[in-house]
């Protein structure tokens, strides 16, 4: 009982934690992509609000939340409603199984800097990502709405086609590590001192498509599009109902699978100790920032693909090369051993 | 103290399974049969079967219910003649069918006592996976080629004539 107790205080604190960094994070991270989009478009970006242009996110945070709320006329009510909670959702639970450090000893305590040590964390990762997709169908379904359904139905064909790509991109490291915990993955790669990068690169590449695939981002972001769909599923939403979403698709999911491939190629924590009993934070918070940094670069540089060419690209190219990666790697790890 | 947890994933599960069959609209009945299959994969989850859970999410809840949303979702619901009513005779013929197995199953929770688990695993993954290749190959294949089977039909179906 008192073991029980003191299990689900533990986990309510994390929980707690990790949703407040997250969203505080996120929310700074809208301000972050607005400056550097603005340097990369030799603009200056958000400057007026604060040092900096600083508080931007706050005084954005406050228009959105004092903005009239506008249900469409013949949509469906409870689902347009509930179709947030299915776009955040998931999304929060993705950072449930990110190990962001080694196992730390307090009060006497083994503490594991993580929610859940699952022994399929990469299949929860996979769940999750996927999940997502019914917040984005019933958002464009329940808006009534022309342009909000094409969104969100390219954004299913989308999702379904890139989450078999991501499964067998994966599927490799976890031959590697022979696990499916994230713990374990980056503690297989700790070991060997080798990061999977160097074994998997073409698993790499595909995991970076699938991840902006996922999350919307260019040059996979169809389902907004807008020039052709002003910014479809969630163009019939108002106020802080609107912000979930790209709050949802833009910046916890981007975070998230940062941080999901910097467990799987880059090594999660490890690295050398050089900033003291802090140094694992510090280079698993660096490494997926730069990912980070690099998605929302790509969004301001490319150009967006067509609609029919997205999923063909999946289909026809990556899956094929995905599936030739997994035969190789398994043959390469039964003949020289994992 | 698990008891609260498997009562409250119990309720969810019931709950949710008993709003697909009396909703009316198609589309809120297909979320009550979404959240009930999210709702057998928590059970999993807290019954240990970790690799069920997952899978239980990712081929139930995401790949197969996703298809029944895209097909629900596309079709004009205020188009499609509707029967709005109880039906009657349904009911009257599948009362004894429910009744037996009710019996039944009554009787064999009353007999029978929880199931407890035997030899825990601790790497569920590679136990499932070596059993499926070695003792359970066969089934496992032909089960395979059944799905291949209904897939080629399925496209074979869709297909337009030229």
């Amino acid at each position: 009982m008192a073991e029980f107790g003191i299990a689900l205080i533990a986990t309510l604190v994390k929980v707690g934690v990790l949703v407040g960094v997250v969203l505080g994070v996120s929310a700074y991270l809208t301000w972050f992509e607005r400056k550097l989009a603005g340097h990369i478009q030799a603009r200056l970006g958000p400057n007026v609000v604060g040092p900096f242009g600083l508080l931007q996110p706050l005084a954005d945070a406050i228009k959105l939340a004092t903005k009239e709320s506008i249900v469409p006329k013949g949509a469906d009510v409870p689902v347009f409603y509930l179709a947030i909670a299915m776009a955040l959702v998931p999304s929060l639970l993705l950072f449930s199984v990110i190990p962001f450090g080694p196992e730390f000893t307090l009060f006497g305590k083994e503490v594991k800097p993580l929610i859940s040590d699952v022994n399929i964390g990469i299949l929860i990762v996979f769940a999750m990502g996927s999940l997502a997709v019914y917040g984005t169908i019933f958002s464009g379904w329940a808006s009534n709405s022309k342009y909000a359904f094409i969104g969100s139905l390219r954004k299913a064909s989308v999702i379904i086609a890139y989450e078999v790509v991501l499964g067998f991109a994966v599927l490799g490291v976890i031959l590697l590590a022979g696990t499916m915990s994230t713990v374990g993955i980056v503690e297989a790669q700790a070991k060997s001192g080798i990061w999977y990068i160097l074994y998997q690169p073409v698993a790499f590449v595909l995991f970076l498509f699938c991840m902006l695939a996922e999350s919307g981002r260019v040059p996979f972001d169809i389902q907004e599009a807008e020039a052709e769909l002003v910014t479809g599923y969630n163009v019939e939403y108002g106020g802080m109902k609107f912000g979930a979403f790209p709050l949802a698709e833009w910046y916890l999911n981007v975070i998230a699978l940062s941080a999901i491939a910097v467990i799987l190629f880059f090594g999660g924590w490890s690295g050398p100790g050089i900033f003291g009993a802090l140094s694992p934070y510090v280079w698993f918070l660096v490494k997926t920032f730069s990912l980070v940094f690099f998605v929302i670069w790509l969004h301001w540089t490319l150009p967006r693909f067509q609609a029919k060419d997205i999923t063909e690209i999946a289909w026809k190219i990556m899956l094929p090369l995905a599936l030739a990666n997994l035969i190789i790697t398994a043959v390469a790890v039964y003949f020289l051993g994992g | 103290m698990e008891w609260i947890i498997l009562g409250v994933l119990g309720f969810w599960l019931v709950a949710s399974a008993l709003g697909a069959v009396f909703v009316r609209n198609p589309v809120h009945s297909i979320l009550f049969f979404l959240s009930s299959v999210i709702a057998i994969s928590a059970l999993f989850l807290s019954l240990g079967a970790e690799l069920l859970a997952g899978l239980q999410l990712i081929i139930y809840a995401v790949a197969i219910v996703v298809f029944y949303v895209l097909v629900i979702t596309t079709i004009p619901w205020e188009k499609v003649k509707r029967f709005e009513g109880i039906y009657k005779r349904e009911l009257a013929l599948s009362l004894p069918v429910l009744l037996v197995s009710l019996l039944a199953m009554g009787y064999m929770v009353y007999k029978g006592g929880l199931a407890e688990p035997v030899n825990l695993v601790k790497d569920n993954v590679r136990d499932l996976g070596k059993t499926l290749f070695t003792s359970y190959l066969f089934p496992f294949e032909v089960a395979s080629v059944i799905l291949l089977v209904a897939m080629i039909g399925a496209i074979l179906l869709g297909r337009k004539e030229e």
